[in-house]
């Protein structure tokens, strides 16, 4: 096993970070969007994000709000932009895949909704993967 | 005490190289210590020389209350500073942590637990003067009889 | 996430350049950086936590001690949420002498981040003279408030003290010699051919990346977005306030919008001690119970608190937004990729004026 001379283990200072007030209300409202468990979305961002940025999640998000995907509806409700540009947290070219899959089902007549439910278990799996 | 010791006193004591780490406070501190090289203190004309890097220093300043980030690194820090070292504490965090020790936070005060502090200098936060007298005290104490003390 | 780089260049805790302990993981392509990742925690005290279930005179104290250089701000903004809760009104005497000492304090810090600035890429003379010029605006602040950091001088319901009629006159005197000198120094910098070098061009914030990460003020301001919360506030709409900004994005611009910044901080402290109105200083009142979300431009850009409070004055929620950390994020993943070399990174980082007390708290 490889032993670092200056690095530490930060999953607990990251931890800290996220359950502070605004932070917590935010993981779990990013959570229920995308339904999957609070612990589990706290360990993706903790692994993927790094410390600033995480500090950064709840202004991120406000402005995600106000100005992501404003003349696409679809992209709006599935947050294309939102979890790409504003909150890293999945990579653009599996958004990008998942957004054209959703799209095209629209498009084919399938009920928003449905489309939308489909295009979320495909984010849940790239999350877990 | 032979000439070359006498010597090394007098150089010791007219260059001292200071570094300061910031172990948690609020910034009041750092900020002070950071006053004192402007050129209405002028730390530089008794020879102190702050430059921040702990392998040419003599004396440490300890700014803060020693949050958990620290735990390995600031001993690591006093370990690096060759011989004739002094940490100094300044301002009350590192003496006892001012107001940041309390329950439900993540400080550990006292600094003292940690590395050896040779002198404080209390105030929330203290003036540029008085740490310049600090260090200026420690110069006279530790390093001008350095010689004698360590033979 | 594991990424495969050239070479990982790790900066600071302890660095030279920086003031407060941060780490700095850059990763470069030859001198190229291509990411960079930050480390914190060296300085997380929890005080959010501290704060939890204590009375606001306990708890306006904990406020100011957020951030040792803006410590003004977070008092007035902390009291000012308060206020607003509890309906308390203040004093018209009473809100000119707040925006002097915040607009004293806003020129000490300005005055500060263009030292830390100077003194990062070797321009020792200019910098001197800046710190210099920064003691004597510490002379004022201390002079007004009675302490040069943390000073408590802004309570609910007014300020701690009057400034009597000759400290007033010694006031103006100062800021005229502050203002001759500023003038000065900002030709220095302005025209000098080394600094343009290593300022013009380097770590460019595009307006897009800059309102992604929230990015507020001198900063902001820097990239071309005028947003400043001091255009909310009802005393600097009295004074007729309108934020200075330029549209080059790089190291220049910002620290040239910090030395505007000072010469209007100036106008608006002459303005305010022209039409000084006579009256008390403290008006009094009693905190309430209630929640709100309050916002004032800090030094470094807007300050948001988000405060619960019940009916004996107690904090029972709070959560501080500080400016420093949308400005720090946006610095590390959009300013500082694709500079050109290693020694660039600590003057970009600088340039936008990181305070790391206030991002970790």
């Amino acid at each position: 096993m490889t032993t670092y001379l200056y690095e530490k283990d930060l999953v607990p200072q990251k931890y800290r970070i996220l359950v502070a007030n605004r932070h917590d209300a935010l993981v779990r409202k990013i959570a229920a969007e995308l339904d999957i468990p609070v612990q589990e979305l706290r360990r993706y961002l903790i692994e993927h994000l790094d410390m600033i940025l995480l500090e950064n999640l709840p202004a991120r998000y406000e402005m995600a709000d106000a100005n992501a995907d404003q003349d696409d509806p679809v992209a709006r409700v599935l947050g294309r932009e939102k979890y790409t540009l504003y909150l890293p947290i999945l990579p653009d070219a599996a958004m990008d895949a998942i957004f054209h899959a959703v799209n095209d089902r629209v498009r084919a007549g399938t009920a928003m909704e449905d489309a939308i439910a489909y295009g979320r278990v495909q984010i849940r799996e790239v999350l877990r993967r | 005490m032979n000439l070359l010791q006498r010597i090394k006193n007098k150089v010791r004591a007219r260059s001292i190289h200071v570094a300061y780490v910031d172990v948690g406070s609020c910034n009041g501190c750092d900020i002070e210590v950071l006053a004192c090289l402007a050129p209405r203190y002028d730390i530089e004309q008794y020879g102190i020389y702050v430059h921040n890097n702990p392998r040419e220093a003599d004396v440490l300043l300890v700014i803060g209350a020693y949050t958990p980030g620290w735990e390995e690194k600031l001993g690591m820090v006093w370990e690096k500073i060759p011989d004739p070292k002094v940490a100094v504490a300044i301002g009350n965090c590192p003496i006892s942590g001012c107001l940041f020790n309390r329950r439900e936070s993540f400080v550990d005060a006292p600094v003292k637990k940690h590395i050896p502090i040779a002198a404080e200098v209390p105030g929330c936060p203290p003036r540029p003067t008085e740490i310049l007298e600090a260090i200026l005290s420690v110069r006279d104490s530790v390093f001008a009889n350095w010689e004698e003390s360590h033979p | 996430m594991k990424r495969t780089v050239d070479v990982n260049i790790p900066l600071g805790p302890i660095h030279p350049c920086f003031k407060e302990p941060v780490r700095l993981k850059c990763e470069a392509k030859g001198e190229r950086i291509v990411g960079a990742e930050v480390e914190l925690g060296y300085m997380k005290k929890g005080i959010e936590r501290i704060m939890k279930g204590r009375p606001w005179q306990e708890v306006m104290f904990l406020a100011e001690r957020v951030c040792g250089i803006c410590s003004v701000i977070h008092n007035m903004v902390f009291i000012e949420a308060m206020e607003q809760i509890s309906g308390i009104l203040v004093p018209p005497r009473a809100a000119y002498l707040r925006v002097i000492a915040n607009e004293l304090d806003r020129m000490q810090s300005h005055l500060l981040a263009n030292f830390s600035y100077c003194y990062t890429i070797e321009h020792e003379t200019l910098g001197m003279y800046l710190l210099d010029l920064r003691e004597q605006v510490m002379d004022l602040i201390e002079q007004l408030t009675g302490a040069r950091v943390t000073c408590a001088y802004i309570i609910p319901g007014g300020v701690r003290c009057d400034i009597p009629l000759p400290e007033a006159e010694l006031l103006k005197a100062s800021l005229d010699r502050i203002e001759r000198d500023m003038r000065r120094y900002t030709g220095m910098f302005a025209d000098g051919p080394m600094i343009a070098l290593r300022s013009r061009g380097v770590g460019i914030l595009t307006p897009e990346a800059a309102q992604r990460a929230h990015v507020v003020g001198p900063t902001a301001r820097a990239s071309g977005i005028p947003v400043d919360c001091r255009l909310n506030h009802p005393t600097y709409r009295q004074l007729g306030f309108v934020p200075v900004h330029r549209a080059d994005c790089d190291n220049f611009a910002r620290v040239m919008v910090r030395f505007d910044e000072v010469f209007q901080s100036i106008d608006l402290i002459r303005k305010c001690l022209q039409d000084l109105p006579k009256g008390v200083i403290r008006g009094g009142g009693v905190c309430k119970a209630g929640e709100t979300r309050y916002s004032g431009e800090a030094p470094r850009g807007e300050l948001t608190y988000f405060i619960k409070s019940d009916e004996f004055g107690r904090i029972v929620e709070i959560q501080i937004q500080t400016p420093s950390i949308m400005n720090i994020e946006a610095c590390c993943h959009e300013m500082i990729i694709g500079v050109d070399s290693i020694a660039d990174v600590t003057s970009t980082f600088i340039s936008a004026d990181p305070c790391i007390a206030c991002t970790e708290r």
